[in-house]
């Protein structure tokens, strides 16, 4: 397979943006990674989008034809790729598979979603439409009650407490503070989400034992990134070129109760090493991370089954503080999709523009120091296909 | 009530149904009814529904039946005032579990045995 690079990367505020289609949201993020690679007017072969649920929120499909349009890329390719939360991280991989086996040379992923459309309980009914339809969504399933039912057995297995949870919170706002691109801006603190009586009217129960601050919220925004080969991205700019070092994907069963051990995010696990095993590296190597808490409980979770802690280990690294910004692993420092934001199609294309910036030197106040290497997981369904990459900048 | 599968090859239980076992591949399948006896593996009280229904408390478990069936349903306790517990029995009831367009949708729902 040919060495494939990102040479671009873009994306648009997270927030409620009402005056904006999906449609408007995509091309610019888009415009943003090209004009971020030096692009110019040469073109581009092949455009994927990755986007979850568009027809559900935005009555409109043939997102990725409609984009091409807009952005007047004819004749590109142009592919929608929907992998439910983990649609963002399936599109790089489909479009790293398309320049590594020389079918094109410059390829455009953007992710994006537009959910806002929606009230709040229409959005989390389309959320809830990829649980298991008849063993698990029609009894009135939502992701946040498959993660509360998730973080009951986990904590108890590896003795987390409510402590933990707000503690992914506190860290990932406080990043969140630091990044423009953040949806929700704000100092959180311990007293405010916990420990203060009054602090359960701020941040009710929304799935028991989860609270309004252990979930993320629910965003519109779009990223992208300009896939290319090293030998164009050196002729397009003078950018440190960010190589696509490892790519890991890996699926498990779609019921949460027939994993012979509901604690166990095996795909997390195999797609972790496997992104691992391709770049040729292991979780040490890895400077700064980019996981995905869509629920906090997650993140403690993932930072132990992508190999970065042993199990049980993980929130007592994160009460540690080494999973700060200057800690031994920065996890999230972009605020993770906390406080990111998490519109469902652009997380995975998000995490990885976060990534870029951290490599190249270029992510202002929340920069890691000397990032050479960095790991992103995009957890699809609850855990059900999840998608790994490493990249890494090249000395 | 629902029906489970067990894999004629290597035993292995299944709800819902799979064309392939999920361990061995086999294709060929016994089925069976769970027995109503469970016993309540986890569960979540949720405050904040999906559209389609008007109400908070609700309490949504994971089970596993006497016959090692796992599957998930409605826990019908008042979470308030009713004490829930992971390892509590439970009885299983086949019952409308939601109304969608103005029909019932039957499914598991569970009380304390
Ligand atoms: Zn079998």
């Amino acid at each position: 397979m040919k060495p494939v690079v990102m040479a671009g990367a873009g994306m648009i505020p997270f927030e409620r943006r009402d005056d904006d289609t999906l449609i408007d949201m995509l091309a610019e993020a888009g415009l943003r990674a090209m004009d971020d690679a030096g692009l110019g007017d040469q073109p581009v072969d092949a455009v994927y989008v990755g986007n979850m649920a568009s027809g559900l929120f935005n009555h409109q499909v043939s997102v990725a034809s409609a984009l091409v349009d807009k952005l007047s890329l004819y004749p590109a390719a142009a592919e929608r790729i929907e992998n439910g939360p983990a649609s963002g991280g399936s599109a790089i991989k489909h479009g790293y598979q398309a320049i590594a086996s020389g079918m094109a040379d410059v390829v455009l992923v953007v992710g994006g979603e537009k959910m806002r459309e929606v009230i709040g309980p229409r959005a989390t009914d389309v959320v809830a439409c990829m649980a298991q339809p008849e063993a698990e969504y029609i009894y009135g399933v939502s992701l946040p009650a498959l993660a509360g039912m998730f973080a009951r057995l986990y904590m108890k297995a590896y003795g987390i407490t409510p402590e933990h949870l707000a503690q992914v919170a506190i860290k990932n706002h406080a990043n969140g503070l630091l990044n423009p691109y953040a949806h929700i801006r704000a100092r959180v603190t311990l007293e405010g989400i916990l420990t203060h009586p009054d602090s359960k009217v701020g941040n009710p129960i929304v799935a028991d034992p989860l609270r309004l601050y252990d979930c993320c919220p629910v965003s519109d925004g779009a990223a992208a990134v300009l896939l290319t080969t090293p030998e164009i991205a050196k002729k397009l700019s003078a950018k440190p070129a960010i190589t696509v070092a490892g790519i890991g994907q890996a699926t498990d069963t779609h019921a949460l109760h027939e994993r012979a051990d509901p604690t166990d995010l095996k795909a997390v696990t195999i797609a972790a090493q496997k992104a691992f095993e391709m770049a040729g590296c292991k979780p040490a190597d890895v400077d700064v991370a980019e996981l995905h808490d869509a629920f906090t409980i997650l993140e403690i979770a993932e930072s132990e089954h992508a190999g970065f802690f042993k199990k049980g280990e993980g929130a007592k690294a994160l009460a540690a503080g080494e999973t700060q910004i200057g800690g031994k692993l920065p996890i999230n420092p972009s605020g993770g999709l906390k406080a990111r934001g998490h519109p469902v199609g652009a997380t995975g294309v998000a995490q990885a523009v976060e990534l870029v910036w951290q490599l190249r030197g270029e992510a202002g106040e929340r920069q890691v120091k000397n990032a050479q290497t960095g790991f992103s997981l995009n957890f699809g369904g609850f855990g059900n296909n999840v998608v790994a990459l490493v990249l890494r900048r090249e000395k | 009530m629902i029906t489970a599968y067990k894999c004629k090859s290597c035993g292995q239980i299944m709800y819902p149904y799979h064309y392939r076992c999920i361990n061995c591949g086999g294709r060929e399948f016994e089925s069976f009814v769970p027995s109503t006896k469970a016993k309540l593996l986890t569960y979540t009280v949720i405050e904040q529904l999906p559209w389609g229904f008007d109400e908070r408390g609700r309490v949504l478990g994971v089970v596993e039946f006497s016959n090692k069936v796992r599957a998930m349903g409605l826990i019908d306790i008042d979470a308030d005032t009713e004490e829930i517990n992971i390892g509590m029995k439970l009885t299983a009831t086949w019952e409308p579990v939601r109304d969608t367009y103005g029909e019932k949708i039957y499914g598991l729902v569970f009380r304390p045995a």
